[in-house]
Protein backbone atom coordinates (compact mmCIF):
# COMPACT_ATOMS: atom_id res chain seq x y z
CA UNK A 1 0.00 0.00 0.00
CA UNK A 2 2.81 2.31 1.36
CA UNK A 3 4.97 1.61 -1.20
CA UNK A 4 2.30 1.90 -4.25
CA UNK A 5 1.75 5.67 -3.05
CA UNK A 6 5.54 6.28 -2.96
CA UNK A 7 5.49 5.08 -6.69
CA UNK A 8 3.28 7.56 -7.54
CA UNK A 9 4.62 10.09 -5.75
CA UNK A 10 7.80 9.20 -7.28
CA UNK A 11 7.04 9.03 -10.69
CA UNK A 12 4.63 12.77 -10.04
CA UNK A 13 8.62 14.53 -9.16
CA UNK A 14 9.46 13.29 -12.18
CA UNK A 15 6.82 15.08 -14.00
CA UNK A 16 7.32 18.29 -12.41
CA UNK A 17 11.21 17.73 -13.07
CA UNK A 18 10.25 17.42 -16.65
CA UNK A 19 8.08 20.86 -16.65
CA UNK A 20 11.23 22.32 -14.92
CA UNK A 21 13.30 20.96 -17.19
CA UNK A 22 11.01 22.55 -20.16
CA UNK A 23 9.65 25.27 -18.66
CA UNK A 24 9.49 28.01 -20.72
CA UNK A 25 8.39 30.42 -18.49
CA UNK A 26 9.40 31.37 -15.30
CA UNK A 27 6.35 30.51 -13.59
CA UNK A 28 6.40 27.31 -14.57
CA UNK A 29 10.08 26.71 -13.03
CA UNK A 30 8.68 28.24 -9.37
CA UNK A 31 5.50 26.17 -9.87
CA UNK A 32 7.53 23.23 -10.78
CA UNK A 33 10.12 23.63 -7.91
CA UNK A 34 7.15 24.31 -5.44
CA UNK A 35 5.48 21.14 -6.18
CA UNK A 36 8.67 19.11 -5.74
CA UNK A 37 9.12 20.34 -2.37
CA UNK A 38 5.54 19.62 -2.02
CA UNK A 39 6.06 15.89 -2.78
CA UNK A 40 9.24 15.64 -1.18
CA UNK A 41 7.26 16.30 2.03
CA UNK A 42 4.84 13.32 1.38
CA UNK A 43 7.34 11.17 0.33
CA UNK A 44 9.35 11.68 3.12
CA UNK A 45 5.97 10.76 5.07
CA UNK A 46 5.21 7.73 3.22
CA UNK A 47 8.62 6.45 3.57
CA UNK A 48 8.65 6.50 6.99
CA UNK A 49 5.81 4.87 7.79
CA UNK A 50 6.78 2.30 5.30
CA UNK A 51 9.90 1.92 7.38
CA UNK A 52 7.83 2.06 10.67
CA UNK A 53 9.49 4.69 11.85
CA UNK A 54 7.52 7.21 12.37
CA UNK A 55 9.78 9.57 14.28
CA UNK A 56 11.18 10.60 11.67
CA UNK A 57 8.54 12.01 10.47
CA UNK A 58 9.85 15.67 11.99
CA UNK A 59 11.90 15.62 8.77
CA UNK A 60 8.83 15.73 6.54
CA UNK A 61 7.70 18.77 8.95
CA UNK A 62 10.93 20.54 8.60
CA UNK A 63 10.55 20.35 4.65
CA UNK A 64 7.22 22.05 5.07
CA UNK A 65 8.19 24.84 7.16
CA UNK A 66 11.13 25.45 4.95
CA UNK A 67 9.86 25.52 1.33
CA UNK A 68 8.21 28.87 2.18
CA UNK A 69 11.02 30.82 2.21
CA UNK A 70 12.67 29.83 -1.17
CA UNK A 71 9.15 30.90 -3.16
CA UNK A 72 9.64 34.12 -1.37
CA UNK A 73 12.81 34.40 -2.35
CA UNK A 74 12.13 34.02 -5.62
CA UNK A 75 9.43 36.54 -5.44
CA UNK A 76 11.82 38.95 -3.32
CA UNK A 77 14.27 38.67 -5.96
CA UNK A 78 11.68 40.07 -9.33
CA UNK A 79 10.73 42.38 -7.00
CA UNK A 80 13.95 43.69 -6.54
CA UNK A 81 14.51 43.10 -10.46
CA UNK A 82 11.21 43.73 -12.21
CA UNK A 83 13.47 43.71 -15.94
CA UNK A 84 14.03 39.92 -15.73
CA UNK A 85 10.40 39.21 -14.77
CA UNK A 86 9.20 38.12 -18.10
CA UNK A 87 5.64 39.21 -17.86
CA UNK A 88 7.16 43.59 -17.72
CA UNK A 89 9.56 42.37 -20.90
CA UNK A 90 7.72 39.95 -23.50
CA UNK A 91 10.63 40.42 -25.32
CA UNK A 92 12.55 38.42 -22.78
CA UNK A 93 12.26 34.98 -23.12
CA UNK A 94 13.85 32.41 -20.30
CA UNK A 95 15.09 29.66 -21.77
CA UNK A 96 16.56 27.13 -20.40
CA UNK A 97 17.86 23.45 -20.64
CA UNK A 98 17.29 22.92 -24.37
CA UNK B 1 12.44 -2.25 -3.53
CA UNK B 2 14.68 0.63 -1.68
CA UNK B 3 16.98 0.41 -4.77
CA UNK B 4 14.46 0.59 -6.78
CA UNK B 5 13.78 4.07 -5.39
CA UNK B 6 17.07 4.77 -5.17
CA UNK B 7 17.85 4.36 -8.43
CA UNK B 8 14.66 6.26 -9.44
CA UNK B 9 15.74 9.63 -7.40
CA UNK B 10 19.59 9.27 -8.76
CA UNK B 11 18.20 9.48 -12.24
CA UNK B 12 16.40 12.15 -11.77
CA UNK B 13 18.97 14.31 -10.06
CA UNK B 14 21.69 12.71 -12.73
CA UNK B 15 19.38 14.74 -14.93
CA UNK B 16 18.71 17.85 -12.88
CA UNK B 17 22.49 18.38 -12.57
CA UNK B 18 23.28 18.12 -16.33
CA UNK B 19 20.42 20.78 -17.46
CA UNK B 20 21.98 23.03 -14.48
CA UNK B 21 25.42 22.60 -16.48
CA UNK B 22 24.08 22.91 -19.99
CA UNK B 23 21.54 26.14 -19.18
CA UNK B 24 22.65 29.55 -19.36
CA UNK B 25 20.08 30.86 -17.87
CA UNK B 26 21.56 31.69 -14.06
CA UNK B 27 17.86 31.77 -12.53
CA UNK B 28 16.75 28.45 -14.08
CA UNK B 29 19.97 26.95 -13.01
CA UNK B 30 19.32 28.32 -9.55
CA UNK B 31 15.36 27.06 -9.47
CA UNK B 32 17.01 23.47 -10.79
CA UNK B 33 19.65 23.38 -7.73
CA UNK B 34 16.87 23.39 -5.32
CA UNK B 35 14.98 20.35 -6.86
CA UNK B 36 18.77 18.86 -6.62
CA UNK B 37 18.66 19.27 -3.21
CA UNK B 38 15.08 17.95 -2.52
CA UNK B 39 16.32 14.40 -5.02
CA UNK B 40 19.41 14.13 -3.02
CA UNK B 41 17.49 15.08 0.82
CA UNK B 42 15.13 12.06 -0.17
CA UNK B 43 17.77 10.00 -1.14
CA UNK B 44 19.41 10.28 2.21
CA UNK B 45 16.70 9.78 4.01
CA UNK B 46 16.44 6.31 1.95
CA UNK B 47 19.40 6.02 3.44
CA UNK B 48 18.02 6.10 6.99
CA UNK B 49 20.47 8.92 7.17
CA UNK B 50 17.97 11.47 8.82
CA UNK B 51 20.62 13.62 10.17
CA UNK B 52 21.77 14.10 7.32
CA UNK B 53 18.63 14.57 5.39
CA UNK B 54 17.92 16.85 7.94
CA UNK B 55 20.52 19.78 7.21
CA UNK B 56 20.22 19.27 3.64
CA UNK B 57 16.31 20.34 4.09
CA UNK B 58 17.43 23.14 6.00
CA UNK B 59 20.50 24.35 4.14
CA UNK B 60 19.96 22.95 0.81
CA UNK B 61 15.97 23.65 0.56
CA UNK B 62 15.78 26.81 2.43
CA UNK B 63 18.73 28.72 2.68
CA UNK B 64 21.26 28.24 -0.20
CA UNK B 65 18.46 29.27 -2.27
CA UNK B 66 18.18 32.36 -1.03
CA UNK B 67 21.87 33.11 -0.93
CA UNK B 68 22.29 32.06 -4.72
CA UNK B 69 18.98 34.17 -5.55
CA UNK B 70 20.61 37.38 -3.20
CA UNK B 71 23.75 36.73 -5.22
CA UNK B 72 21.78 36.62 -8.30
CA UNK B 73 20.12 39.57 -7.94
CA UNK B 74 24.01 41.57 -7.58
CA UNK B 75 24.62 40.08 -10.80
CA UNK B 76 23.53 39.50 -14.45
CA UNK B 77 20.93 36.55 -15.26
CA UNK B 78 22.95 35.09 -18.11
CA UNK B 79 25.92 33.51 -18.07
CA UNK B 80 28.85 34.59 -20.00
CA UNK B 81 29.88 32.07 -22.68
CA UNK B 82 32.81 31.57 -22.11
CA UNK B 83 35.35 29.07 -24.14
CA UNK B 84 38.85 28.54 -22.81
CA UNK B 85 39.74 26.07 -20.61
CA UNK B 86 36.70 24.12 -21.48
CA UNK B 87 38.33 20.84 -22.91
CA UNK B 88 40.87 21.39 -19.88
CA UNK B 89 37.83 21.30 -17.30
CA UNK B 90 36.20 18.01 -19.00
CA UNK B 91 39.62 16.01 -19.14
CA UNK B 92 40.12 16.65 -15.00
CA UNK B 93 36.95 16.31 -14.38
CA UNK B 94 36.24 12.89 -16.70
CA UNK B 95 39.82 11.86 -14.83
CA UNK B 96 38.98 12.32 -11.33
CA UNK B 97 35.79 10.28 -11.89
CA UNK B 98 37.48 7.50 -13.74
CA UNK B 99 39.04 7.19 -10.61
CA UNK B 100 36.43 7.56 -7.97
CA UNK B 101 34.38 4.80 -10.42
CA UNK B 102 37.32 2.52 -10.47
CA UNK B 103 37.75 3.29 -6.18
CA UNK B 104 33.99 2.25 -5.77
CA UNK B 105 34.63 -1.36 -7.29
CA UNK B 106 36.62 -1.73 -3.80
CA UNK B 107 34.64 -0.82 -1.36
CA UNK B 108 32.08 -2.90 0.35
CA UNK B 109 28.48 -3.37 -1.27
CA UNK B 110 25.68 -0.63 0.72
CA UNK B 111 24.69 -2.66 3.91
CA UNK B 112 27.45 -5.99 3.40
CA UNK B 113 27.66 -7.60 6.54
CA UNK B 114 31.63 -7.85 6.16
CA UNK B 115 32.69 -4.15 5.26
CA UNK B 116 35.08 -2.83 7.95
CA UNK B 117 32.90 -0.54 9.45
CA UNK B 118 30.83 -2.74 10.58
CA UNK B 119 33.26 -5.57 11.83
CA UNK B 120 34.78 -3.33 14.70
CA UNK B 121 33.58 0.45 13.85
CA UNK B 122 29.93 0.43 14.06
CA UNK B 123 29.86 -2.60 16.65
CA UNK B 124 31.64 -0.37 19.37
CA UNK B 125 29.73 2.60 19.22
CA UNK B 126 26.25 0.55 19.38
CA UNK B 127 27.97 -1.69 22.33
CA UNK B 128 29.09 1.49 24.09
CA UNK B 129 26.93 4.27 23.73
CA UNK B 130 24.06 2.83 26.19
CA UNK B 131 26.98 2.92 29.48
CA UNK B 132 29.05 5.78 28.32
CA UNK B 133 26.76 8.34 27.76
CA UNK B 134 22.83 6.75 27.86
CA UNK B 135 21.62 9.04 24.91
CA UNK B 136 19.27 7.44 21.89
CA UNK B 137 20.65 8.52 19.30
CA UNK B 138 24.02 7.09 18.70
CA UNK B 139 24.32 9.73 16.05
CA UNK B 140 24.53 12.59 18.27
CA UNK B 141 26.84 10.10 20.75
CA UNK B 142 29.32 9.97 17.94
CA UNK B 143 29.37 13.51 16.69
CA UNK B 144 29.29 15.22 19.91
CA UNK B 145 30.97 13.20 22.22
CA UNK B 146 33.67 10.49 20.94
CA UNK B 147 34.55 11.88 17.94
CA UNK B 148 34.15 15.76 19.78
CA UNK B 149 37.59 16.54 18.44
CA UNK B 150 36.57 15.96 14.56
CA UNK B 151 33.01 18.38 15.06
CA UNK B 152 35.36 20.98 16.70
CA UNK B 153 37.14 20.93 13.75
CA UNK B 154 34.55 21.40 11.66
CA UNK B 155 32.70 24.11 13.85
CA UNK B 156 35.89 25.89 13.00
CA UNK B 157 35.68 25.54 9.48
CA UNK B 158 32.23 26.97 9.82
CA UNK B 159 33.70 29.91 11.62
CA UNK B 160 37.10 30.61 9.60
CA UNK B 161 34.25 30.02 5.87
CA UNK B 162 32.29 33.13 7.28
CA UNK B 163 35.19 35.14 8.95
CA UNK B 164 36.62 34.18 4.90
CA UNK B 165 32.65 35.91 3.43
CA UNK B 166 32.79 38.76 5.53
CA UNK B 167 36.11 39.90 4.60
CA UNK B 168 34.83 39.92 0.96
CA UNK B 169 31.66 41.28 1.75
CA UNK B 170 31.19 42.26 5.35
CA UNK B 171 31.94 46.14 4.38
CA UNK B 172 28.37 47.16 3.81
CA UNK B 173 27.45 50.75 4.53
CA UNK B 174 25.93 50.86 8.38
CA UNK B 175 23.07 53.35 7.71
CA UNK B 176 22.31 53.30 4.16
CA UNK B 177 21.41 56.41 2.14
CA UNK B 178 19.54 54.65 -0.22
CA UNK B 179 15.93 54.24 0.69
CA UNK B 180 15.51 51.67 3.57
CA UNK B 181 14.59 47.89 2.30
CA UNK B 182 11.20 47.30 2.24
CA UNK B 183 10.79 43.53 1.80
CA UNK B 184 7.90 42.36 1.19
CA UNK B 185 5.80 43.95 3.78
CA UNK B 186 3.08 45.26 1.73
CA UNK B 187 2.03 41.92 0.18
CA UNK B 188 -0.93 40.64 2.38
CA UNK B 189 -0.48 36.79 1.63
CA UNK B 190 3.19 36.91 1.91
CA UNK B 191 3.02 38.72 5.21
CA UNK B 192 0.35 36.73 7.16
CA UNK B 193 1.75 33.23 6.23
CA UNK B 194 4.84 34.35 6.92
CA UNK B 195 4.31 35.77 10.33
CA UNK B 196 2.46 32.61 11.03
CA UNK B 197 5.18 29.93 9.97
CA UNK B 198 8.31 32.03 11.76
CA UNK B 199 7.40 30.95 14.96
CA UNK B 200 6.92 27.36 14.29
CA UNK B 201 10.09 27.44 12.34
CA UNK B 202 11.82 29.06 15.24
CA UNK B 203 10.59 26.54 17.72
CA UNK B 204 11.23 23.27 15.63
CA UNK B 205 14.87 25.08 15.64
CA UNK B 206 14.92 25.01 19.85
CA UNK B 207 13.45 21.59 19.31
CA UNK B 208 15.70 20.00 17.14
CA UNK B 209 18.70 21.47 19.13
CA UNK B 210 17.94 20.73 22.42
CA UNK B 211 16.08 17.03 21.08
CA UNK B 212 18.93 16.10 19.03
CA UNK B 213 20.17 13.37 22.08
CA UNK B 214 16.84 11.80 20.97
CA UNK B 215 15.84 12.31 17.79
CA UNK B 216 17.13 13.24 14.72
CA UNK B 217 19.28 16.80 14.88
CA UNK B 218 21.52 18.85 16.92
CA UNK B 219 23.60 21.74 16.40
CA UNK B 220 24.18 21.97 12.80
CA UNK B 221 20.59 21.63 11.71
CA UNK B 222 18.95 24.29 14.47
CA UNK B 223 21.55 26.62 13.68
CA UNK B 224 20.02 26.48 10.05
CA UNK B 225 16.75 26.19 11.04
CA UNK B 226 16.67 29.44 12.82
CA UNK B 227 18.73 31.38 10.90
CA UNK B 228 16.26 30.26 8.01
CA UNK B 229 13.42 31.60 10.36
CA UNK B 230 15.02 34.86 10.99
CA UNK B 231 15.95 35.23 6.89
CA UNK B 232 12.40 34.52 6.67
CA UNK B 233 11.64 37.76 8.72
CA UNK B 234 14.56 39.59 7.02
CA UNK B 235 12.70 38.72 3.25
CA UNK B 236 8.96 39.60 4.80
CA UNK B 237 9.98 42.94 7.18
CA UNK B 238 13.21 44.40 5.19
CA UNK B 239 16.84 43.67 6.05
CA UNK B 240 16.41 46.94 7.63
CA UNK B 241 14.39 45.72 10.35
CA UNK B 242 15.70 42.60 10.07
CA UNK B 243 19.11 44.12 11.37
CA UNK B 244 17.71 46.31 14.07
CA UNK B 245 16.63 42.84 15.75
CA UNK B 246 20.12 41.04 15.43
CA UNK B 247 22.51 43.99 15.08
CA UNK B 248 25.84 42.84 13.49
CA UNK B 249 27.79 43.26 16.79
CA UNK B 250 25.60 40.76 17.53
CA UNK B 251 26.02 38.56 14.71
CA UNK B 252 29.70 39.00 15.00
CA UNK B 253 29.55 37.89 18.82
CA UNK B 254 27.89 34.73 17.79
CA UNK B 255 30.23 33.74 15.00
CA UNK B 256 32.77 33.93 17.53
CA UNK B 257 31.22 32.71 20.62
CA UNK B 258 29.62 29.57 19.43
CA UNK B 259 33.20 28.46 18.86
CA UNK B 260 34.60 30.03 21.76
CA UNK B 261 32.12 28.04 23.94
CA UNK B 262 32.36 24.84 22.32
CA UNK B 263 36.31 25.25 22.70
CA UNK B 264 35.99 26.62 26.59
CA UNK B 265 33.75 23.29 27.46
CA UNK B 266 37.11 21.33 26.31
CA UNK B 267 39.52 23.75 28.27
CA UNK B 268 36.72 23.29 31.39
CA UNK B 269 37.30 19.49 30.69
CA UNK B 270 40.60 19.59 30.94
CA UNK B 271 41.13 22.13 34.06
CA UNK B 272 38.87 19.74 36.04
CA UNK B 273 41.01 17.09 35.72
CA UNK B 274 39.90 14.97 32.61
CA UNK B 275 41.44 15.21 28.66
CA UNK B 276 40.71 17.80 26.38
CA UNK B 277 36.63 17.56 25.68
CA UNK B 278 36.32 14.71 27.82
CA UNK B 279 32.80 15.63 29.22
CA UNK B 280 32.80 13.05 32.07
CA UNK B 281 34.37 15.32 34.64
CA UNK B 282 31.99 17.87 33.98
CA UNK B 283 29.82 16.42 36.97
CA UNK B 284 30.31 13.89 39.85
CA UNK B 285 27.97 10.92 37.69
CA UNK B 286 30.45 10.80 34.41
CA UNK B 287 26.64 10.05 32.52
CA UNK B 288 25.72 13.45 33.71
CA UNK B 289 28.62 15.32 32.84
CA UNK B 290 28.22 13.51 29.45
CA UNK B 291 24.77 15.03 28.93
CA UNK B 292 26.11 18.25 29.98
CA UNK B 293 28.90 18.37 27.88
CA UNK B 294 26.76 17.28 24.85
CA UNK B 295 24.50 19.86 25.43
CA UNK B 296 26.83 22.81 25.86
CA UNK B 297 28.96 22.16 23.06
CA UNK B 298 25.85 21.57 20.80
CA UNK B 299 24.58 25.27 21.71
CA UNK B 300 28.03 26.38 21.21
CA UNK B 301 27.68 24.70 17.12
CA UNK B 302 24.04 26.02 16.80
CA UNK B 303 24.96 29.53 17.82
CA UNK B 304 27.73 29.60 15.78
CA UNK B 305 26.15 28.39 13.05
CA UNK B 306 22.93 30.83 13.39
CA UNK B 307 25.99 33.82 13.06
CA UNK B 308 27.93 32.79 10.06
CA UNK B 309 24.36 32.19 8.17
CA UNK B 310 22.74 35.25 9.18
CA UNK B 311 26.35 36.84 8.37
CA UNK B 312 26.56 36.14 5.05
CA UNK B 313 22.69 36.78 4.26
CA UNK B 314 23.52 39.92 5.76
CA UNK B 315 26.18 40.59 3.94
CA UNK B 316 24.53 39.90 0.37
CA UNK B 317 21.37 41.43 1.00
CA UNK B 318 22.86 44.76 2.46
CA UNK B 319 24.16 45.54 -1.04
CA UNK B 320 22.76 47.64 -3.47
CA UNK B 321 20.16 45.43 -5.46
CA UNK B 322 18.67 42.95 -2.37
Amino acid sequence: MYIAVALALVLTMGLALIRALLGPSVYDRVLAVNMMGTKTVLLLSVITFAFGRPDFLDLALAYALINFIGVLAVLEFFRKRPELDPENNPDHNAEGAE
Amino acid sequence: MNAIFGIFLLTLMLITAIAVVRTRNLFVATTLMGIFSLLLAANFFLLDAADVALTEAAVGAGISTVLLLSALSLTAEQEKPGHRGRLLALAVVLVTTLALLHATLDSPRLGDIDAPVHQHVAPWYIENTPTAIDVPNIVTAVLASFRGYDTLGEVFVVFTAGIGVLFLLGHYPHKQAHKPHEGLRHYLIQRLVGRTVIPFILLFGFYVQFHGDFGPGGGFQAGALVAAGIILYALIEGTDRALNIIPKWLLNGMVAGGALLYGGVGIASMLMGGNFLDYSVLSSDPVAGQHLGILLIELGVGITVTGVLLSIFFAFASRKHF
